[in-house]
């Protein structure tokens, strides 16, 4: 039988503002996590504020500081426990019957106890679903509880996944995180452009460490690989115009341009156009100079008499299936990782727009049976670079297309930023599940508090003070804004034993 | 220092007789053609044999011409290939390196969990050559992950290392299906790579990869590989100077008619006018017809007349292609034959999954597997209490009971 301590005892307030009275020698904390037996079962609790109470009034009480600042005389109350106390602000999250948990919609009776949270109490946040997607653990303020949060990964990836928090709160380990923990899934594909070239492992512990890392990781970098990853080639010929929309800023007729090189010159339109060969639609000149400026400079390419020369991952000769690799890779639920630490930033977003405009145009021309299909989610590090107002106020690309209308192809965005107010309102709202560490700028926790999908008014103060590793998550897909912690990457790759491997066929 | 470097002869392949037989023939000339060069080593880099316990006829010709190699003072270097592979160790192979007739370079020990391999050294040049060989639903990816690469790197001299495998980097556009792995794998600094499996015809120079070649097969192995390359081939190196040799056996004609929109009235006639037609003397005629019918079915078309004419006419073989003729009465009927084993792969990953004991890759690649071991026949004059015992540890073995 559990034995459960009282931690304190409601006093007052209204729904989603209880007052509770700390129990001497006992702490709440910001964020915690309480349970409030009622006949009705139970009610989750959590502290959002802390202020302090007193028998005193606050006259008395600062003359008595007083005495003790100017006068240093001893502060002795008699029956100190009962004269100034600690009082917490909790709101319902949920009531808990039988184990399942339904929306709280009933107040605990006024003088009842509340107690810490445990395991047991929860034990529905852990139930493991077809498709999990873990988070971390649940925390109840900065106390770990053992119950392991899963999301429905089909769900939270297909409705697109938002990463917030100010640099050094753990953006990385909860990204390395999930990304270990789908590696031994088949249900998601993810698109990984990585520009700090991080998540792999190249020096220390990353993705290749998982067991499964050589099934289920496609590394592509333009550096010296390490063994098992693959040189970064895009063939010339595979790509498209539509490729290059967002990721240069192109006029009317520049976009026209492109096109109509497409129209003629098909596969080796952009060799034409490099090297300036003509096209119907009568484009000025200096259209077409503009034009084969920004493809020189966006595909690191140069040309002259003896042709085409690239010195970067675009090339003329090798290549050919890498962008099918991807593509298949996505579809077989890999993980692509692409290293784009070296690439300017129109290269990157061009990499990531290729891959996103192809898996989405393939499954809406039922290239890909969506129903069986996996989920396939790109992640996107400095997201607002290609989902910020002002970049789409140009012009729309790939990203925004798929934050609208991706859930329906099951293509979702997992975008992570630490300034969410610059991405507009309407895609905040179609990221149905946020994991919010630690924000710093008021008008960054303001954003994402108005588009979260749980009630989190309350709540700024506690994500002000949330520490590294520790995050909340407001989903569609969760009963409650729920607080976790997020494991240091470290021990999540020691937890896992590489499987021993044998040599058979291999002659002494 | 000269040699030749053949891949993919996959003797005992094509049920057809008379491409059985100049798949053999196709190899015969190829041994003849590394004698009269004088090379001085002989590579073969996985599948001289279609299985790995091929027939009696197979085993014959592959054990007469590696002798008339030996006769002829021209030592062989092979690896296994995903064909002739066999993880009990019992194929082929080891026969014939047994009887003195080839050198397995897929040799190491294991050290730390780590695959070491060792060199074997060509007593005549002093070239070093060790190699991986290949496994069916790329397996071998596994070994060369545990690979420790840096004595082979360091190794001083001439290199040359033997594979069996589809590089990723270097796969061409129509076979960005086919699962390959990173070049990246490979150790550095060699000065031939020896390539199998992929039915190609490559030369690539990449960094710190210098001459990655792949010979393409030495007979084509499919209708689809018979329109492409037409023939078989290998490579000569002759002191640092690559050439493609080809093995022209008959010649190709290519048919291709297509029957979009037409009736299959309209179809008999144009096949009449190519049969009709001159150049089929000794030839591998190929017949490909593809598209909707408007009217009539496949059944309609008369290809018998056809290959008969073509016969009449001296043409040696005659090979028809409908896997995209399609009649507006069948249209339901669709089977897609690329080849037996994409068919496999197809069903055996629509069927993956089912079990949930297994990743699906892992599933996958255990019973494709799985397939091959049950496929195999009972040698001549083995006992059937034998052959079961053998078939019966293998799968033990597979499955790791």
């Amino acid at each position: 039988m559990e034995f459960f301590v009282t931690k304190g005892l409601i006093v007052s307030g209204e729904f989603g503002n209880i007052l509770v009275r700390e129990k001497q020698g006992k702490t709440l904390e910001l964020g915690e996590l309480l349970i409030a037996d009622t006949p009705q079962g139970k009610i989750l609790l959590q502290v959002f504020d802390l202020v302090y109470g007193s028998q005193l009034a606050q006259q008395q009480l600062e003359l008595l500081s007083g005495l003790k600042l100017e006068e240093n005389v001893g502060l002795q109350f008699f029956d100190e426990a009962m004269r100034n106390y600690i009082l917490a602000r909790v709101k319902n999250l949920v009531t808990i019957n039988d184990g399942k948990s339904r929306v709280a919609k009933t107040l605990p009776q006024c003088f009842a106890e509340i107690r810490d949270v445990a395991a047991s109490d929860v034990q529905f946040l852990s139930e493991k679903k077809s498709a999990p997607l873990f988070v971390g653990n649940l925390r109840s303020g900065s106390k770990v509880i053992d119950v392991p949060i899963y999301l429905d990964g089909r769900l939270a990836l297909s409705h697109h996944l938002l990463i917030v928090g100010t640099t050094g709160r753990g953006k990385s380990v909860l990204m390395h995180t999930l990304l270990w923990h789908t590696l031994a899934e088949d249900y998601c594909g993810l698109l990984v452009l990585d520009p700090h070239d991080e998540y792999y492992g190249r020096t220390g512990n990353g993705l290749k460490d998982h067991p499964a890392a050589r099934e289920r990781v496609a590394y592509y970098t333009p550096k010296q690989p390490p063994a098992g990853a693959h040189t970064l080639k895009i063939n010339i010929e595979q790509l498209m115009p539509g490729h290059f929309l967002g990721v240069v800023d192109w006029s009317p007729p520049q976009r026209q341009a492109l096109h109509a090189y497409h129209q003629r010159y098909e596969a080796r339109w952009i060799d034409a156009a490099l090297r300036g060969e003509p096209i119907d639609g009568g484009f000025k000149e200096d259209t077409l100079g503009v034009v084969k400026r920004q493809l020189m400079h966006t595909l690191s390419v140069s040309v002259d008499n003896a042709g085409l020369h690239c010195h970067g991952i675009f090339d003329t000769q090798a290549g050919q299936s890498t962008i099918e690799d991807m593509l298949r890779a996505l579809e077989s639920a890999k993980t692509v990782i692409i290293d784009t630490s070296e690439f300017s930033g129109a290269q990157e977003i061009l990499m990531g727009s290729i891959i996103a405009t192809e898996i989405l145009e393939r499954r809406k021309r039922g290239h890909t049976d969506v129903k069986q299909a996996p989920v396939v989610s790109i992640v996107l590090e400095e997201a607002p670079r290609v989902l910020g107002k002002e970049i789409l106020e140009r012009g729309p690309n790939i990203f925004a297309t798929i934050a609208r209308e991706g859930r329906k192809f099951k293509v979702g965005l997992t975008a992570i930023t630490q300034l969410p107010s610059l991405i507009p309102r309407d895609i905040l709202a179609n990221m149905n599940t946020k994991i919010i560490l630690g924000v710093e700028l008021k008008p960054e926790r303001q954003a994402i508090i108005e588009s979260a999908a749980q009630d989190l008014s309350a709540d700024e103060r506690t994500i002000s003070a949330l520490d590294k590793g520790e995050a909340i998550i407001t989903s569609n897909f969760l009963p409650f804004a729920t607080p976790v912690k997020i494991p240091a990457f470290e021990e999540t790759v020691k937890a896992f034993t590489k499987p021993a491997r044998s040599f058979a066929g291999i002659s002494p | 220092m000269k040699f030749a470097h053949l891949a993919d002869v996959h003797l005992g392949g094509w049920r057809e007789p008379k491409l059985r037989e100049l798949n053999t023939r196709s190899f015969c000339a190829a041994i003849e053609r590394c004698i009269s060069e004088s090379v001085d080593f002989v590579l073969i880099a996985g599948d001289l044999f279609n299985t790995s316990s091929p027939s009696f006829d197979a085993l014959k010709t592959g054990f007469q011409k590696l002798r008339e190699l030996r006769d002829a003072h021209i030592p062989v270097y092979l690896i296994p290939g995903s064909h002739d592979f066999s993880p009990s160790g019992k194929t082929m192979i080891d026969i014939l390196e047994e009887a003195g007739l080839a050198v397995n370079v897929a040799k190491g020990d294991v050290v730390d969990g780590k695959l070491k391999l060792r060199f074997t050294v060509d007593a005549k040049t002093g070239c070093k050559i060790t190699g991986m060989f290949g496994r069916k639903g790329g397996l071998e990816k596994h070994y060369y992950y545990e690979l420790i690469k840096d004595h082979l790197e360091a190794e001083p001299g001439t290199k040359i290392f033997m594979f069996h495998s589809p590089i990723a980097e270097l796969k061409p556009a129509e076979l960005a299906g086919m699962d390959a792995m990173p070049i990246s794998l490979l150790p550095q600094g060699f000065d031939y790579y020896a390539g199998g499996h992929v039915h190609v015809v490559q030369h690539e120079q990449l960094k710190e990869y210098p001459n990655v070649v792949y010979p393409g097969p030495l007979f084509p192995n499919n209708f689809s590989e018979l329109e492409k390359l037409e023939c078989g081939s290998f490579v000569l190196w002759d002191n640092g100077k690559i050439t493609h040799e080809r093995v022209r056996l008959a010649p190709i004609v290519k048919v291709h008619v297509a029957a979009q929109n037409k009736s299959a009235a309209d179809v008999n006639a144009a096949l009449d006018k190519h049969a009709g037609s001159n150049g089929v003397q000794n030839a591998i005629v190929l017949l490909r017809v593809e598209g909707l019918l408007s009217q009539g079915k496949p059944s309609d078309i008369n290809f018998t007349a056809f290959a008969e004419t073509c016969t009449s006419r001296g043409a040696h073989l005659v090979l028809r292609n409908t896997n995209k003729l399609e009649s507006k009465e069948l249209e339901e009927i669709k089977v897609n034959t690329a080849s037996v084993e994409d068919i496999e792969e197809t069903l055996i990953k629509e069927h993956a999954g089912q079990l949930k004991i297994l990743p699906a890759e892992q599933e996958i690649a255990l019973a494709k597997e799985l397939m091959r071991v049950l496929s195999a026949e009972k040698d001549e004059g083995e006992r059937v209490a034998d052959f079961e015992k053998r078939i019966s540890q293998d799968v033990n073995k597979l499955l790791g009971l």
